[in-house]
């Protein structure tokens, strides 16, 4: 018992290392009224990045969400729409497809963290709402996110 | 009412009786007024329309017929500067000697007369080598029908000389392309095959993508986002009077619409916490069947010809992949085993080929392959192509092209067309960016 | 595959009643285990499909490979000296009248040799049509039934070979179209009506070669036939 649990947690530490060496949202402090739109786009952080073809939350985007739950929760009064988007490289219906997946997996964590799941909407934009515009790997890797917008 | 679309001629096409002149002195080795497509390779056959007779419009009718041919790339139009017989009698065999030693293989003559309010046009295809008359056709309509009926007669030369089903009586569906990339307004726009009558189907207030025909033409389905926001949903327009349903009505979003090969159902894709799935809806009675249901994307669904069959693509395998499976579900099976994804799979009006999306290795191809997935050959790759559409002949293709974005500025989004074999590439001109090309039916006569 | 192994060794983690209690009742974990699960699934039904795929690639060729062995054993049997690629067993026809006959039956059959069984099916069916008389109209229509048979399409396969019983009875096909059509009609689970075909053949066929009578025989036999 005492080896598989051994085990067990080199292959957890494995798995967060594989996992753990992509940027994250970091925080910056400014002075935005506290509870604002502002407030939660840069000291919380409004999106999260997947790898190519793939819509599991990485362990950078954890934090990132973690950060979005305790906030939301903090102010109720928000309605709130995660966005899916994709990268340029893949066909237009199943990029829909994908993008709605990611918003949906972000979404789930959020719910799974406490956040009311009655707040929380999703909508692909796929492909047709890149930001930043290039087409270059750094781009790409920028556009396959989900973006938590508030309303 | 749309006069474009209300066509009263050709259904009272009449053919004339072909000119029986017997063969002149043996054929020289000079190009033939036929073309083998199964060739491999073959030389386009050079050809000579005169302007037509008997009101001005002629002029135009034989611009457009020249334009049809040359850019299907089996023809070469030979410059009218070039012609030595002038005031060509439209009636009369050709000096068969004065066309044959500027090496045309064909001259079409025709003549435009009024007939009560409406025009009736007749042309001829004289076979040089042959000195005799190839086809003939008389029709009548209404004015400004005129470029239909160019595209009719440019259908009737192909036909005749190919032995294939022309395409230039047909129209393109397509997204038009405006704006800043992180702000792009796209629209549906509908034109005819050679770009001419372009007209916007939607407004651009909010995203529209993937149009697709109805087999009469009559209305057409796509995916639209709502206002503020709001799900993207497949609606069904009609084309004339521009009514539009919202087909799609479930809380989740709903796009990849196509119509069946006989019009009365739409199949499609629809998301719930995320996944997407594969569903028919009845058009008139408006039923739902899921034909689909995995935890992976099942979308780009299409029938095939004869309607009994969907392909469509799903990553249930960890990566894009075609399957085809029954038009009522079930027997799905994958057919494509090639290195890469595959994309947006359409199966061609013929029903030999499904045309696909490829992506591999960091670029984009278009692609052909067998009903059974095997016999895949590549015929079109660069950074970003798309969404190939077939003509109806199933001989010719188009897609979209995307350059890469450079310093925050969106790269330029252009419809192509290519034909079976990968010969003859051309871009197809339109007012603004382009993509998701459709290509109708031959326009119902 | 060392992949797999990994997520496996995961969930095995998570699933550990000591090691996790307060982890498996977390949703995020729970939310992570069902995805690594799905993923799995992924994994391996694409691995399933790659094998299916491989599978059916190598049963074409073992089939190619045994028709072209039957024919080339049958032609030893003959003692004939023509012995090569299978449809050099052609019959004598005046080449002159047929050669366009000829080289369609050949373009049919290198089709089916590259397992185009599509352009194959089609090439013996326009041969057919044009040249029902033909000499090689025998073995096209046996090819027919095979092109059929190799993609497992055995109601089709039944016809075809039922047809060339009928159609060419005396053709130097027939014996091998009659065993196929017997074959077939056991792969269609119609045991009894297999077993009756298989018992014509001694009638119909005296002089067919001892491998035939044997793959008869065999056949009777894995039929159950009495």
């Amino acid at each position: 018992m005492r080896m598989i649990k051994a085990l067990a947690a080199i292959a957890a530490t494995i798995f967060m290392a594989a996992c753990s060496d992509q940027q994250a949202a970091a925080p910056a402090t400014t002075t935005v009224t506290p509870g604002s739109v502002a407030d939660f786009r840069q000291n919380v952080g409004d999106r999260v990045f997947f790898d190519t073809d793939k819509s599991n939350i990485r362990e950078d985007a954890r934090t990132t969400l973690g950060r979005q739950a305790e906030w939301l929760k903090k102010y109720p009064n928000y309605q709130i729409t995660i966005e899916g988007h994709c990268d340029e490289r893949g066909t237009r219906e199943y990029n829909l497809a994908l993008g709605e997946r990611r918003a949906n997996a972000a979404r789930q964590y959020l719910v799974a963290q406490g956040v009311p799941a009655a707040r929380l909407k999703t909508i692909s934009y796929g492909k047709e709402r890149p930001d930043p515009v290039g087409s270059d790997e750094a781009a790409w890797a920028r556009n396959r996110r989900a973006v938590t917008a508030l309303q | 009412m749309n006069t474009r679309f209300d066509m009263m001629l050709p259904r009272r096409h009449t053919i004339l009786g072909g000119v029986a002149l017997a063969a002149g002195a043996a054929a020289p080795a000079h190009a033939q007024l036929t073309i083998d497509m199964t060739r491999p390779s073959f030389e386009p056959v050079p050809i000579a329309i005169v302007d037509f007779k008997g009101d001005k419009v002629g002029a135009d009718i034989a611009g457009v017929v020249r334009n049809d041919l040359q850019n299907s790339g089996l023809f070469r139009s030979i410059s009218p500067s070039a012609f030595i017989q002038q005031n060509i009698d439209p009636n009369a065999p050709p000096r068969f000697q004065d066309w044959r030693s500027i090496g045309a293989a064909g001259v079409v003559v025709g003549q435009v007369a009024q007939a009560g309010g409406n025009i009736k046009v007749d042309f001829r295809l004289w076979d040089v080598v042959a000195g005799s008359q190839a086809t003939g056709l008389s029709f009548t309509s209404q004015p400004n029908n005129w470029r239909r009926l160019a595209h009719i007669i440019a259908d009737a030369i192909y036909k005749r000389v190919t032995g294939e089903e022309g395409y230039f009586d047909t129209r393109v569906a397509y997204v038009s392309e405006t704006g800043p990339l992180s702000a792009r307004v796209k629209r549906i726009a509908i034109m005819d095959q050679d770009g001419a009558n372009n007209r916007y189907i939607t407004d651009g207030r909010t995203i529209a993508l993937t149009p697709r025909f109805s087999p009469t033409l009559q209305e057409i389905v796509y995916m639209a986002y709502g206002e503020n926001n709001g799900q993207p949903r497949v609606y069904l327009q009609s084309v004339d009077s521009g009514r539009r349903e919202l087909l799609g009505n479930f809380p989740g979003m709903s796009f990849a619409p196509r119509f069946s090969p006989d019009g009365t159902k739409v199949v499609m894709s629809i998301s719930a916490d995320g996944n997407s799935d594969i569903y028919e809806m009845d058009v008139r009675g408006r039923a739902l069947r899921r034909l689909t249901n995995t935890p992976a994307i099942d979308t780009s669904p299409c029938y095939s010809n004869d309607g009994t069959q969907i392909v469509f693509n799903s990553d249930r395998g960890g990566s894009q992949q075609l399957y085809v499976m029954s038009a009522s579900g079930g027997n799905e099976r994958r057919i494509s085993f090639g290195q890469g994804r595959y994309a947006t799979p359409v199966w061609s009006p013929r029903g030999d080929h499904i045309a696909f999306t490829k992506i591999s290795g960091g670029t984009f191809g278009i692609g052909v392959m067998r009903t059974d997935g095997s016999g895949e050959r590549m015929l079109a790759s660069g950074f970003l192509v798309e969404g190939p559409t077939w003509a109806p002949n199933g001989r010719v293709l188009m897609f979209f092209r995307q350059q890469p974005n450079s310093g925050g500025r969106a790269g330029s989004v252009t419809l192509h067309q290519i034909d079976i074999t990968g010969r003859f590439e051309r871009q197809v001109p339109t007012p603004t960016d382009a993509s998701d090309p459709a290509w109708s039916p031959l326009i119902p006569q | 595959m060392k992949q797999l192994q990994f997520r496996f060794l995961i969930i095995i983690a998570l699933a550990l009643p000591s090691a996790a209690a307060a982890q498996r009742l977390d949703p995020v974990h729970v939310e992570d285990r069902f995805n690594q699960l799905q993923q799995s699934i992924t994994v391996l039904t694409g691995q399933i499909e790659q094998l299916q795929y491989r599978n059916q690639q190598l049963q074409q060729q073992l089939e190619k490979m045994q028709a072209d062995y039957e024919f080339r054993l049958e032609q030893l049997e003959k003692g004939g000296s023509r012995a090569g690629t299978a449809p050099a067993a052609r019959p004598r026809t005046p080449a002159a009248a047929h050669g366009n006959a000829d080289q369609a039956y050949h373009d049919a059959f290198k089709k089916l040799q590259d397992g185009d069984y599509a352009g194959a099916e089609n090439g013996f069916k326009t041969f057919l049509q044009r040249f029902p008389q033909h000499a090689l109209a025998g073995n096209a229509q046996y090819w027919l039934g095979e092109t059929f048979y190799a993609r497992r399409d055995y109601n089709n396969a039944m016809t075809a070979f039922a047809e060339g019983y009928k159609a060419y009875k005396s053709s130097p096909k027939g014996p091998d179209n009659l065993l196929k059509l017997g074959i077939t009609l056991a792969n269609l689970g119609r045991k009894p009506d297999a077993c009756a075909i298989f018992a014509r053949f001694k009638q119909d066929y005296p002089r067919a070669t001892d491998l035939q009578k044997r793959r008869i025989e065999q056949e009777r036999q894995k039929d159950g036939c009495s």
